[in-house]
């Protein structure tokens, strides 16, 4: 059924479809809508879950920690503060290899505030062993959250669904909702392998001491290998049943291209109007989009980038000290390639500023142009 | 025992145990036999939410459990979080029998775990949340807490500058969010602990319970005489028995005869610096507090 | 579930993807951190120790508070086959030395003792050991407390016994010289047939010296002397021979005999002692005023406390601190009684009184007879020479022992200080001395197994059974005990018959506690020194290393840490501790 809805109504409807149990949420903007709308749904009984409207994001992370743990299918959304003051407890998740799935709405993190889009957020969460999906659409996102039940149960890693703050979470796009019954045909109830069960006298997460440790991280490792190929195995039968799918990444227009133009989120969109125009013109541009930030998917990067001359990389997020993380991740599992492109890096749309197609232009004309970046760092947008 | 038990002399406590001997509790913990005695009250259908405490390191390190029930290790302030979400849990999964039972020293519950302990007070989330409390933060070395007694020794209120705040009155913030059931409760006194638990299990929403488990260790109290130091902790009015339903009827459990709480402070190195100045003003907060607990019992 | 094993990884195999327990802590054994060692042990009980019968009381009163009342009755015959008569007559130093007393009052252990016994339980006595019918058979002369005593536990042990009484009907002082509302004889019947039906021969009316030689005891292979003291000391005054003076035995003993006495309306009785005490009290019931006499001081009166108040309170006037100087008759009948005041000094040489009379203090009282009770000393004419004898009382070692021909003696013919409960220990110790010297085990170090303290108290049922541990541990004072496991309660009320009731006949005073009230005085016993299963130490062990055993426990060594909680909660003080060997 196609209904024009919100990005944030969206992940609202994914969550109703996935039969999550148990929602623990704390309000935060540009979140609101999501978990505005889920209440809606749990009051009215359409969605038979329990929402706990916990005191704080900390909370909620922990409220689905010990929902998850005794076998509930459990939800959080958040943004920036929420997830920063969940960071400790995004780290307990994933070592207590819990599936829980998390809508994170990608907003700039303070001092100062700020409220709008940036990436920031959930990229300084990449070191927690969460899977990170970064959405274009509101079609997208909504399949993803589904597709992300599916693939954490499996794996026994938790998920974040990454919308990038206003630009996705609160535009509105068609949708198409898929039927109640080929989700539930797709997604089976949640069957922990561990379960916290009160038949069963074990004790969880208690002191690890060095003799064991590094083993228990290395499978988690190894689960997040696993996941590049469950994630295109899922996303290989949700296409079966609802015709969509999205890979790990998508290359657009990247055939025999000079210059690939790698991004994530909603810029995406607007790079590929960029994109078709000068293929129209005769350039070889190509387009890059990273679906998948966790597991970084190396293998496919390698394999699309090879022959590249050049990509250009945007950042919508900066690590102080160093610069663009997709950059810095793509140049890490290039570095070793025989033929590697040369690294252009480029932040832009910091806390809300659009990254417009005249930025875009300007980030390709440099690009075709240097023979080498200037700078590690270049700032397009950057008022002088 | 309590007045009418004494004379009967035999204790009431049935026999199954739910712990584990070889366990690393320092010889004569107090905050094992307070787990003890809530297991044997609450039963084998149970699930323990264990933030990081003394306890942590009490109920076995990997691969190994001293407790015959399910325990979830958590961090430190997520105790009635947590717990939070495993009822939701276990309720959803259609089990409304299993008790979850959140077990959280002071410091988890009077400092970082306040927030997540007042949200799920606030919202009446059906678990038992147990403070053991051993008076400052032991697992780390005797630090102290906000649940450390005025004029105490610990090693971050040293000898030249001892702890020179009042003990945060945790029940009278459990009282204000009108919770259906709080109380105290002393390892000195086990029947009486004992039947709060059972009490409590039967109750429906957040209950409280706050039990003093010596720690000779921290308190610096020969191990031998870990239970004499607890009981006369109730007997000094220092730590009365008392309980709380919704927040505004108070029920005194023991109303001792006068004894000086000197007898009490001499036991312990804790307080070997004070003076007989420092022992009259707490003696003076004592009579105050046992006067102010009394008038809320009359009502 | 006893999942002991360490758990050891060898790789990535077996360890799992998350931190999951997979055993328990049980084979971590944190006995190794101990320095320190919990043991049960004993002490004894000071009412034990007191007991000179050697009555096990604090397990008695154990058996009693569960209601127990045959298994009590079954314990204390084990020791003393006279609980009906110590429940009644004896000085109970047991309460005297009961540590409740400070705390609140001593138990009434006289009382509970008298409870089981009026019971009436009929059970078969197991015999103490084994040995199959012995030869050896032995004389008693004397079917006193301390005869009875003896001949009980030898035919007990399987030995032949024969007691020679002298006089018509057994039970010597208590058959005689007790009183009936002190002792009835119902309980004396009672509680002597039950040591005839073990086999016990007791021929009345056979005087040694008179009726049979000393000589025909060469039958027997030893021979125990426990002809009591019998003797009335005289007075030494004037007038002592006059008609209307006995002796207060001969009173005693003509009033059970149930003889037509006439002692007039007025009676002088001379005397500070228990027989003096038995003597007024019965001459009161009889119709008479009654004055009692005495050298000692109202403090320094050898009577029992509770006799003199009880004597007071029927109204018996006592005069303390006099001495006779003569006694008068006038137109052939006795008319009065001299007195002088006196002070006693100290004792002297032969260890009598040394009273010193106060110049000017005479007094003369009115009576129609006079009974003297100054003191019974034994008749040791039919001894043989080879009987040592040290100030007219028959001289023996420890042991009871008296001469390497196989003779013993016991009771108030070696003592000079007359007790019944006294009498039971000494036939006891003479009855574990024969086996002893039967049985070539006689060595004063063994005997030491059946001390109870350091009063000589004697225990058979240790002699025969000793128990694991300390033989004879020390006696738990009253701040060894852990106050905060007990309220007080107040000691149980005897019942008895109001002063202007008992006038005119000789009913028992003291009635029998009931169940009820004997069930909660025996719930009041700390149970000094021996467990008593109150579950405490199991209840406190942080380490569960206190399993419960029987009705006792038992201590895991494996796990307990020696954080020594037991030790201090204990209410009684029956754990130790003790420093690990290293």
């Amino acid at each position: 059924m196609k209904m024009v809805m919100e990005g944030s109504h969206a992940v609202s409807h994914g969550v109703l479809l996935s039969r999550v149990e148990v929602i623990a949420a704390y309000p935060i903007t540009p979140q609101t809508h999501i978990v505005e709308r889920l209440s809606e749904l749990c009051a009215s009984g359409q969605l038979k879950a329990k929402f706990l409207k916990v005191e704080s994001e900390h909370s909620a992370m922990a409220s689905c920690i010990g929902a998850s743990a005794v076998g509930a299918r459990a939800f959080t959304a958040t943004s920036s503060q929420g997830i920063a003051l969940m960071h400790e407890l995004l780290h307990w998740a994933s070592g207590a290899r819990l599936p829980i799935v998390m809508a994170n709405v990608s907003r700039a993190l303070g001092a100062p505030w700020n409220i709008w889009c940036d990436q920031i957020d959930s990229l300084s969460q990449r070191d927690t062993g969460w899977l990170q999906f970064y959405c274009e659409s509101s079609q997208e996102a909504l399949d993803t959250m589904i597709q992300a039940f599916k693939i954490s149960e499996k794996i026994s890693l938790p998920s974040m669904v990454v919308l990038d703050a206003f630009y996705l979470s609160h535009t509105f796009e068609p949708v198409d909702i898929p039927d109640q019954e080929r989700v539930d045909r797709f997604l089976p109830p949640f069957e922990p392998k561990f379960r916290l069960d009160p038949k069963d006298a074990k004790s969880f997460s208690s002191l690890t001491a060095p003799d064991t440790f590094t083993e228990m991280r290395y499978r988690i490792q190894q689960a997040m290998e696993s996941a590049k190929s469950v994630i295109l195995e899922v996303e290989r039968e949700f296409h079966k049943i609802f015709g969509r799918s999205y890979g790990l990444v998508e290359a657009y227009r990247c055939e025999e291209a000079e210059l690939v133009v790698v991004t994530s989120g909603t810029v995406t969109s607007t790079c590929r109007e960029v994109i078709d125009q000068y293929r129209h013109e005769g350039k070889r541009i190509g387009l890059l989009k990273i679906r998948t930030f966790r597991p970084f998917p190396a293998e496919a990067i390698r394999e699309n980038l090879r022959g590249v001359p050049k990509i250009a990389v945007i950042d919508r997020n900066l690590s102080f000290g160093m610069g663009g993380i997709f950059a810095e991740e793509l140049r890490s599992v290039l570095c070793n390639e025989p033929e590697r492109p040369l690294v252009f890096s480029y932040v832009a749309g910091l806390g809300g500023r659009d990254i417009t197609q005249n930025t875009l232009s300007n980030v390709i004309e440099y690009s075709l142009e240097a023979e080498q970046p200037r700078e590690d760092t270049l700032w397009p947008d950057l008022r002088i | 025992m309590m007045p009418e038990e004494r004379i009967n002399m035999k204790r009431v406590l049935p026999d199954e145990e739910y712990m584990i001997s070889g366990h690393l509790a320092c010889s004569g913990c107090g905050a094992t036999l307070a787990m003890r005695y809530t297991l044997k009250a609450i039963g084998e259908r149970v699930i323990i939410v264990l933030p990081a405490s003394c306890w942590s390191m009490i109920a076995g390190v990997f691969p190994y459990s001293s407790l015959r029930v399910p325990v979830y290790h958590v961090a430190f302030e997520t105790a009635a979080s947590t717990a939070t979400g495993v009822k939701a849990g276990l309720e959803m999964k259609g089990d409304r029998t299993t008790t979850v039972l959140a077990w959280a020293g002071d410091g988890g519950t009077f400092d970082i775990g306040l927030q997540a302990l007042s949200g799920a007070a606030e919202r009446n989330e059906d678990f038992i949340y147990v403070c053991y409390d051993n008076e400052a933060y032991m697992n780390t070395g005797i630090q102290r807490s906000s649940a450390t007694p005025l004029l105490t020794w610990t090693t971050t209120t040293p000898f030249q500058q001892t702890k020179a705040e009042a003990k945060k009155d945790i029940m009278e913030i459990m009282a204000a969010h009108r919770i259906p059931y709080a109380a105290t409760a002393s390892i000195a006194f086990p029947e009486d602990l004992f039947h709060k638990m059972k009490k409590a299990k039967e109750i429906k929403g957040f209950r409280f319970v706050h039990i003093l488990s010596s720690c000779p260790t921290g308190w610096r109290v020969p191990s031998q005489l870990s239970i004499k130091v607890s009981r006369l902790a109730v007997l000094t009015r220092i730590f009365p028995l008392y309980e709380i339903e919704n927040g505004e009827r108070y029920f005194i459990n023991l109303k001792p005869e006068f004894r000086s709480v000197k007898e009490y402070l001499e036991l312990q190195g804790r307080f070997s610096h004070l003076t007989e100045e420092e022992m009259e003003v707490i003696q003076m907060n004592v009579e105050k507090n046992w006067q102010r607990l009394l008038k809320k019992a009359e009502v | 579930m006893k999942e002991e094993k360490k758990i050891t990884f060898k790789g990535l195999k077996d360890i799992p993807p998350l931190s999951i327990s997979m055993g328990t802590t049980l084979w971590n054994k944190t006995g190794t951190w101990r320095y320190l060692k919990p043991i049960y042990s004993s002490k004894t009980p000071p009412c034990n120790e007191a007991c000179p019968a050697g009555n096990d009381i604090e397990a008695m009163m154990v058996l009693v508070k569960e209601g127990k009342f045959r298994e009590a009755w079954k314990l204390i015959k084990e020791e003393n086959p006279f609980p009906g008569v110590c429940g009644r007559v004896c000085f109970h130093p047991c309460e005297s030395s009961c540590n409740r007393k400070e705390y609140d009052e001593a138990l009434s252990i006289q009382a509970i003792e008298r409870f089981v016994a009026d019971s009436h339980f009929k059970i078969d006595q197991e015999k103490p050991v084994g040995y199959l019918k012995p030869k050896e058979r032995v004389a008693i002369i004397g079917s006193g407390p301390a005869g009875l005593t003896c001949a009980y536990h030898l035919v007990r042990m399987g030995y032949g016994v024969t007691v020679f009484e002298s006089y018509s009907s057994p039970g010597g002082i208590l058959r005689i010289g007790i009183p009936e509302y002190r002792l009835p004889r119902s309980i004396l019947d009672r509680e002597i047939s039950e040591i005839e039906s073990l086999g016990v021969e007791i021929r009345t009316n056979s005087q040694i010296g008179k009726d049979v030689s000393f000589d025909d005891l060469k039958a027997f292979q030893a021979i125990f002397i426990a002809v009591g003291a019998h003797q009335s000391r005289r007075l030494g005054v004037e007038g002592e021979g006059l008609e209307g003076v006995m002796s207060g035995l001969e009173f005693l003993r003509r009033v059970k005999e149930k003889e037509k006495i006439s002692i007039g309306k007025r009676v002088v009785v001379i005397g500070g002692g228990n027989v003096a005490v038995d003597v007024a009290r019965s001459a009161w019931r009889l119709g008479a005023k009654v004055q009692m006499v005495c050298l000692e001081s109202s403090e320094e009166m050898p009577a029992f406390f509770e006799e003199v108040s009880e004597t007071e309170a029927e109204g018996i006037e006592i005069i303390p601190s006099a001495m006779p100087i003569r006694i008068t008759q006038e137109r052939g009948r006795l008319k009065k009684v001299d007195f002088i005041k006196v002070k006693l000094a100290e004792p002297k040489s032969d260890g009598s009184l040394n009273p010193l009379p106060i110049p000017k203090t005479e007094f003369t009282l009115k009576a129609d007879s006079v009974i003297t009770a100054i003191g019974e000393v034994p008749d040791l004419s039919f001894l043989p020479q080879e009987v040592p004898i040290e100030k007219g009382f028959i001289k023996t070692d420890e042991m009871g022992f008296v001469h390497p021909k196989g003779y013993f003696a016991g009771g108030d013919v070696i003592n000079p200080h007359h007790t019944v409960a006294g009498a039971i220990g000494s036939g006891k110790r003479a009855a574990l001395a024969i086996h002893g010297y039967f049985r070539g085990e006689w060595q004063k170090g063994k005997l030491r197994i059946a001390l109870v303290g350091e009063k000589g108290t004697l225990s058979l049922k240790k002699y025969f059974h000793p128990p694991e541990g300390e033989a004879n541990p020390p006696v738990i004072h009253f701040h060894e005990i852990n106050l905060d496991y007990f309220e007080h309660q107040d000691r149980v009320r005897i019942r008895k018959i109001p002063v202007e009731n008992r006038k005119g006949g000789f009913k028992e005073i003291y009635s029998s506690l009931d169940q009820e009230e004997a069930l909660k005085e025996a719930a009041r016993c700390f149970n000094c020194g021996v467990c008593n299963g109150c579950d405490t130490c199991w209840v406190y062990c942080p380490d569960l290393a206190v399993k419960k055993k029987d009705n006792h426990y038992e201590i895991d060594y494996d796990y307990c840490k020696g954080c020594g909680i037991c030790f201090e909660e204990c209410p009684r003080s029956a754990i130790i501790l003790k420093e690990e060997g290293r």
